[in-house]
C-alpha cells in the first residue's frame, strides 16, 4: 500500500462510542413544530405562577395581561407579515408614536371621533408607504430604510407636539376609543375580542390567500417567487402597509389606555415586538412561521412580565428577561432544525 | 490498483429512518483504497443518506461503520475529515463571501505563530489550483464565480486536504461535459494514488468510464454489486428501477403545426447573448446546445423574462413584454430555470406549496386559495409527475434532488402553456425518472405545445429534439437536424462555431 497515512492520528478519534440509537425523546424533539417549545414553556410558566401566585389565575389579572399586551400584539402581528416576507421593520414603534400624536392632535383640533381615528389610520398607511416604496421600488435595504425612518418618525412625533403630551381624556371625540379600549361586554373586554378577531383574520390571510402565499414565497426565495409570477415589489409594499396600519391601531389602543398621546417611545417596545415574533417560531430569515406562534410569543413575554410584577421584581429586569428568552428560544429552534441536540443515546448500537 | 486490500471504509447493515420513510434498510458496502465504486439507484433510494452517514453528516439508526477495519463512530463531518473522508456534493459547501484561497484552506489556514500567513495561503492555493489545471484568481470572491468554477475549487480543496476517501455525491450534475471530463480524470488520478472513491452520478457514461464496481440501492436496500464496465447498462438499469426500461426517450405522434414561438433579435442586456432569431412550431421540440458561457443559459432566461433583454418575442403572434417573468408567464411561456436551488425552490415550504406557487393566479378566486381544490390538484400532480414523497406537506428540501426537480417541472407542466422553456430539465434526475420526464415532454408536445430544451446532455437533445440550435460565444452558430443530428456535429459547432469537415479523430 502506497497510502500516505501520516494524516491518520495514531490514537482513536475522540468520537463518542455510544452511537446510533435514537430514543423517543429525540424523535419527539426533532418532530416538534416551531411553536411546540414556546407553548410548552408557556404552560409550565402558567402552572408555576398559578401555584406560587394565588392572584395570577384570577379573571382580573388575566384581563390585565390582555390589556397590557394588546399594543405589543397588534404591532407583532404586523411585524409577523414583514418578517415572514424576509424583511424587518425597525420603525414600527416610532411609527406608532407618530400615529398616536396625529390622533391626539386631530382630537385637540376638535375633529370628531371617527375623523380622528381615520386620520390616524391614514397616517399609519402613509408611513407604511414611505417604508415600502423606498424598499420595494427604490430598492434600498430594509435595514437601512427602517433604521432611518425609526429615527425620523421618532423625531417627527416630538416635533409635532413640541415634546408635550396631549391629554385627550376630557376631549369629547375621545370617548368612543376610550370605551372600546377599556370597556367590557359580559365581563369580556372588547380588547380581547378585538385581539382574537385580528389574529384570526391575519392567520386566514397568511394561510388562505394568494397574497399570504406570496409573502411566504418572498421570504423563502425571492428569485423563485419572482420567476413564478409573484409581484415582488407589490407584495413587499403591502407588508409594510400592513405594518404601518398595525402601528396606527396599536397607537389608538395605547392612547385609549393612557388617555393621552405621548411623543415618547418605550425603548423596549421594538425589541419586545420583534422578540415575540421570533420566539413564536417565525424564522428571522423569512419564509416560515405564522401569527399563531406570534400570539404565543406575546403571551409568553407578557406572562413573564406579569409574573415578575406579581413577584415584586423590579421592572428594570424586564429587558434582561426579554433578551435572554429571545436568544434561548431562537437558539433552541436553530438547534432543532440542525439536529444538534440528541437525547437518551443508547450505550450499544441497536441491532436491526 | 489495490481493490483486494482491506476495505478503507465499510458499512454493515446500516439503517436510517426519517419521519415517514426508511431511507436505508440494512445496507452494507465496502470501499477499498484505490478503488472507485459507483453508488447507483433511483432518486430517493438512499444514496445521499448513505454518503452522509459515511461523511459524518448523519448518524445511522442501526448498523455499524468500520474505518480501517475498526468500528468507528463518525460523529460529524469534522471527524470524517480527520479520518480523511471528504465529501463533495452538488450542494456546494464553499463560503460565498470568502475568497478562493480562503476557501481552499478553510479550517486549516497555514499560520505563522498566531497569525494567519496570508501570503502562503495565496501562494499555496495558487499552486494547488494550478496543479489541477484550474484557472481562477485566488483573490476572487467565490460567490462571484460560475457554478463550474466553484465546483472545481471545492474539488481542489478536497484534493489538497489529502483525502483517503472521496465521496462525490452528484458532484458532476452541475458541470459541463468538459468540466466533468476533467473532474473524472482527476478522480481516476487520485484513485491511482490509492485514494478510495465513492461516486454517485445519474450519467451512465461517467460511471462506465470511471468506476470499477457499481453498488445498487433500491428503496434503501442494497440490491447487489456488479463489476463495471463489464455489466451491460440495461442490466444495471434493471437492477436500479426493478423493471425493464425500453424506449428511453419515447416518441411522439404529431407533425409540427403553426409557428407558436417567434423570436427575433433576442439579446440579453448583459451582452452574454447576441441577437438571436428562431421559430418554434406547435408540436415541435427545439434543443439548444452549447458550452457553459456560450449564452445558451441566457437564451432560456431571456425567453422566460428572468433577465433583462431586448428584441421581439411573440407567442401565437402577440408580442411578449421582455424582462418580466410575470408577463412571460401570462403570455404563456413556462420557464424551468437551470439552477434549482437559487431560482426555483422555496426551501422553507412544503412540496404542496412549492407546486401551487405558480398556479395561484389560476387556482384562486378573489385572491383566496380554495384549499380543497388545491389539495386535490397537488395530489393529482404528484401522481402524474411521479414525485416520490411520503406526504404533500413534507418540506421540499427533504426530498431527494430528482424528486425536487420533478415537483418543479410538474408545477410548470400543469400550467398548460403554449410554450415551455426548460433549462437542464433532467439535471440530477435518475434514469427511471428521466425516462418518465421524457415521456411527459413527448405528451406535452403531442398536445400542441412548443418546447425549447436547453441542455448540456447531448444524447438527451438528440433523442428528443426535432432540431438543435448550437450556441457558441454568445450567439447561435448553427442549426442541426435530421441525419446531421449527431454528437460529433453538435460538439464541433459548440467548441469552434462551425462543423469541421476534416476533424482528426
Ligand atoms: N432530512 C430528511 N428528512 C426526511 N426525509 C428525508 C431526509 N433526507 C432524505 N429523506 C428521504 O430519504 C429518502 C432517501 O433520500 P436520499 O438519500 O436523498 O436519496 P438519493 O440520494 O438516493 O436520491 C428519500 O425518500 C427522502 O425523501
Ligand atoms: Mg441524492
Amino acid at each position: 500500500m502506497s497510502q500516505d497515512t501520516s494524516l491518520r492520528p495514531s490514537e482513536k478519534i475522540a468520537a463518542p462510542s455510544d452511537s446510533g440509537r435514537v430514543g423517543v425523546l429525540t424523535n419527539v424533539w426533532r418532530a416538534s413544530g416551531k411553536t411546540t417549545g414556546v407553548l410548552a414553556g408557556l404552560i409550565l410558566l402558567v402552572i408555576y405562577l398559578s401555584i406560587t401566585q394565588p392572584i395570577f389565575m384570577t379573571w382580573g389579572n388575566i384581563t390585565n395581561i390582555v390589556a397590557s399586551n394588546s399594543v405589543v400584539l397588534v404591532l407583532a402581528v404586523g411585524a409577523t407579515f414583514v418578517i415572514i416576507s424576509g424583511g424587518l421593520d425597525l420603525s414600527t414603534a416610532s411609527a406608532a408614536a407618530v400615529t398616536g400624536m396625529s390622533y391626539g392632535m386631530l382630537l385637540q383640533h376638535g375633529m370628531s371621533a371617527w375623523v380622528a381615528v381615520a386620520g390616524a389610520l391614514a397616517v399609519g398607511l402613509l408611513l407604511g408607504i414611505v417604508n415600502g416604496v423606498l424598499i420595494s421600488y427604490v430598492k434600498i435595504s430594509f435595514l437601512v430604510v427602517t433604521l432611518g425612518t425609526l429615527s425620523i418618525f421618532e423625531s417627527a412625533a416630538l416635533v409635532m407636539s413640541q415634546g408635550k403630551t396631549i391629554n385627550v381624556f376630557s376631549l369629547e371625540g375621545f370617548q368612543p376609543i376610550y370605551n372600546l379600549v377599556n370597556g367590557k361586554v359580559a365581563g369580556i373586554p372588547y380588547l380581547l375580542i378585538f385581539d382574537v378577531l385580528l389574529v384570526v383574520a391575519a392567520a386566514l390571510v397568511l394561510r388562505y390567500t394568494t397574497f399570504g402565499r406570496g409573502v411566504y414565497a418572498l421570504g423563502s426565495n425571492r428569485e423563485a417567487a419572482r420567476l413564478n409570477g409573484i409581484n415582488v415589489a407589490r407584495t413587499t409594499l403591502s407588508v409594510f402597509l400592513i405594518a404601518g396600519l398595525a402601528a396606527a391601531v396599536a397607537s389608538l389602543i395605547q392612547v385609549g389606555r393612557l388617555t393621552g398621546a405621548s411623543p415618547g417611545i418605550d425603548s423596549t417596545l421594538l425589541l419586545t415586538v420583534v422578540a415575540a415574533v421570533l420566539i413564536g417560531g417565525t424564522a428571522y430569515t423569512g419564509g416560515d412561521g405564522g401569527v399563531g406562534g406570534t400570539v404565543l410569543g406575546v403571551l409568553f413575554l407578557g406572562v413573564i412580565q406579569n409574573g415578575l410584577t406579581l413577584s415584586d421584581v423590579s421592572t428594570f429586569w424586564r429587558g434582561t428577561v426579554n433578551g435572554v428568552v429571545l436568544i434561548v428560544a431562537v437558539a433552541l429552534g436553530v438547534a432543532r432544525d440542525r439536529g444538534w441536540l440528541r437525547f437518551n443515546r443508547g450505550k450499544t448500537p441497536a441491532s436491526s | 490498483m489495490n481493490a483486494s486490500a482491506a476495505p478503507l471504509v465499510e458499512v454493515r447493515g446500516v439503517s436510517k429512518r426519517y419521519p415517514g420513510v426508511l431511507a436505508l434498510d440494512n445496507a452494507s458496502l465496502a470501499v477499498s483504497p484505490g478503488e472507485i465504486v459507483a453508488l447507483t439507484g433511483e432518486n430517493g433510494s438512499g444514496k445521499s443518506t448513505l454518503s452522509k452517514i459515511i461523511g459524518g453528516a448523519e448518524q445511522p439508526d442501526g448498523g455499524v461503520v468500520l474505518v480501517d477495519g475498526a468500528e468507528t463512530v463518525i460523529a460529524n463531518p469534522a471527524t470524517a475529515l480527520k479520518l480523511g473522508i471528504v465529501m463533495i456534493s452538488q450542494e456546494l459547501t464553499l463560503a460565498p463571501q470568502l475568497t478562493v484561497a480562503e476557501n481552499v484552506f478553510m479550517g486549516r489556514l497555514p499560520r505563522r505563530g498566531r497569525v494567519i500567513d496570508w501570503a502562503t495561503v495565496r501562494r499555496r492555493a495558487r499552486e494547488e489550483l494550478a496543479a489541477l489545471d484550474v484557472h481562477v484568481d485566488v483573490n476572487a470572491r467565490v460567490g462571484d464565480l460560475s457554478v463550474e468554477l466553484q465546483q472545481e475549487v471545492e474539488i481542489a480543496r478536497a484534493v489538497s486536504s489529502k483525502a483517503r476517501l472521496l465521496i462525490l455525491d452528484e458532484a458532476t450534475s452541475s458541470l459541463s461535459e468538459h468540466a466533468t471530463e476533467r473532474l473524472l480524470e482527476l478522480v481516476r488520478e487520485q484513485a491511482k494514488r490509492g485514494v478510495a472513491v465513492l461516486m454517485i452520478s445519474h450519467r451512465m457514461p461517467e460511471l462506465y468510464s470511471t468506476a470499477g464496481r457499481a453498488a445498487v440501492l433500491r428503496d434503501g436496500k442494497m440490491v447487489g454489486t456488479v463489476p463495471l464496465p463489464s455489466t451491460p447498462e440495461s442490466q444495471l438499469v434493471r437492477m436500479m428501477v426493478g423493471r425493464e426500461l425500453n424506449d428511453y426517450y419515447g416518441s411522439r405522434d404529431c407533425v409540427p403545426g403553426d409557428v407558436v414561438l417567434q423570436v427575433r433579435d433576442l439579446a440579453s442586456a448583459d451582452g452574454a447573448l447576441a441577437p438571436t432569431s428562431f421559430e418554434v412550431r406547435s408540436g415541435e421540440i427545439v434543443g439548444i446546445a452549447g458550452l457553459v458561457g456560450s449564452g445558451k443559459a441566457q437564451l432560456g432566461m431571456a425567453l422566460g423574462g428572468a433577465i433583462a433583454a431586448t428584441g421581439d418575442v411573440r407567442v401565437n403572434g402577440s408580442p411578449v413584454t421582455l424582462g418580466d417573468p410575470r408577463r412571460a408567464l401570462g403570455a404563456g411561456i413556462g420557464l424551468v430555470p437551470d439552477d434549482r436551488k437559487r431560482a426555483a425552490l422555496l426551501p422553507t415550504r412544503s412540496v404542496a406549496h412549492n407546486m401551487t406557487l405558480t398556479w395561484l393566479p389560476k387556482l384562486s378566486k378573489f385572491g383566496v386559495v380554495p384549499t380543497r381544490t388545491e389539495k386535490r390538484r397537488v395530489k393529482e400532480a404528484i401522481a402524474e409527475y411521479g414525485v416520490k414523497t411520503s406526504s404533500p406537506a413534507k418540506l421540499i428540501t427533504q426530498l431527494s434532488g430528482g424528486n425536487q426537480q420533478k415537483a418543479i417541472l410538474g408545477r410548470i407542466f400543469a400550467l398548460d402553456c403554449p410554450v415551455y422553456v426548460l433549462s437542464e430539465p433532467t439535471r440530477g434526475v435518475d434514469v427511471g425518472s428521466k425516462s418518465q420526464i421524457y415521456a411527459l415532454l413527448q405528451k406535452l408536445t403531442e398536445s400542441g405545445a412548443a418546447v425549447v430544451i436547453i441542455s448540456s446532455e447531448l444524447p438527451e437533445l438528440i433523442g428528443l429534439a426535432d432540431r438543435v440550435l448550437v450556441c457558441f460565444q454568445g450567439a447561435v452558430h448553427g442549426e442541426v437536424s435530421g441525419e446531421q443530428l449527431q454528437e460529433e456535429v453538435l460538439n464541433a459547432i459548440a467548441v469552434s462555431g462551425h462543423v469541421h469537415s476534416e476533424e482528426p479523430s
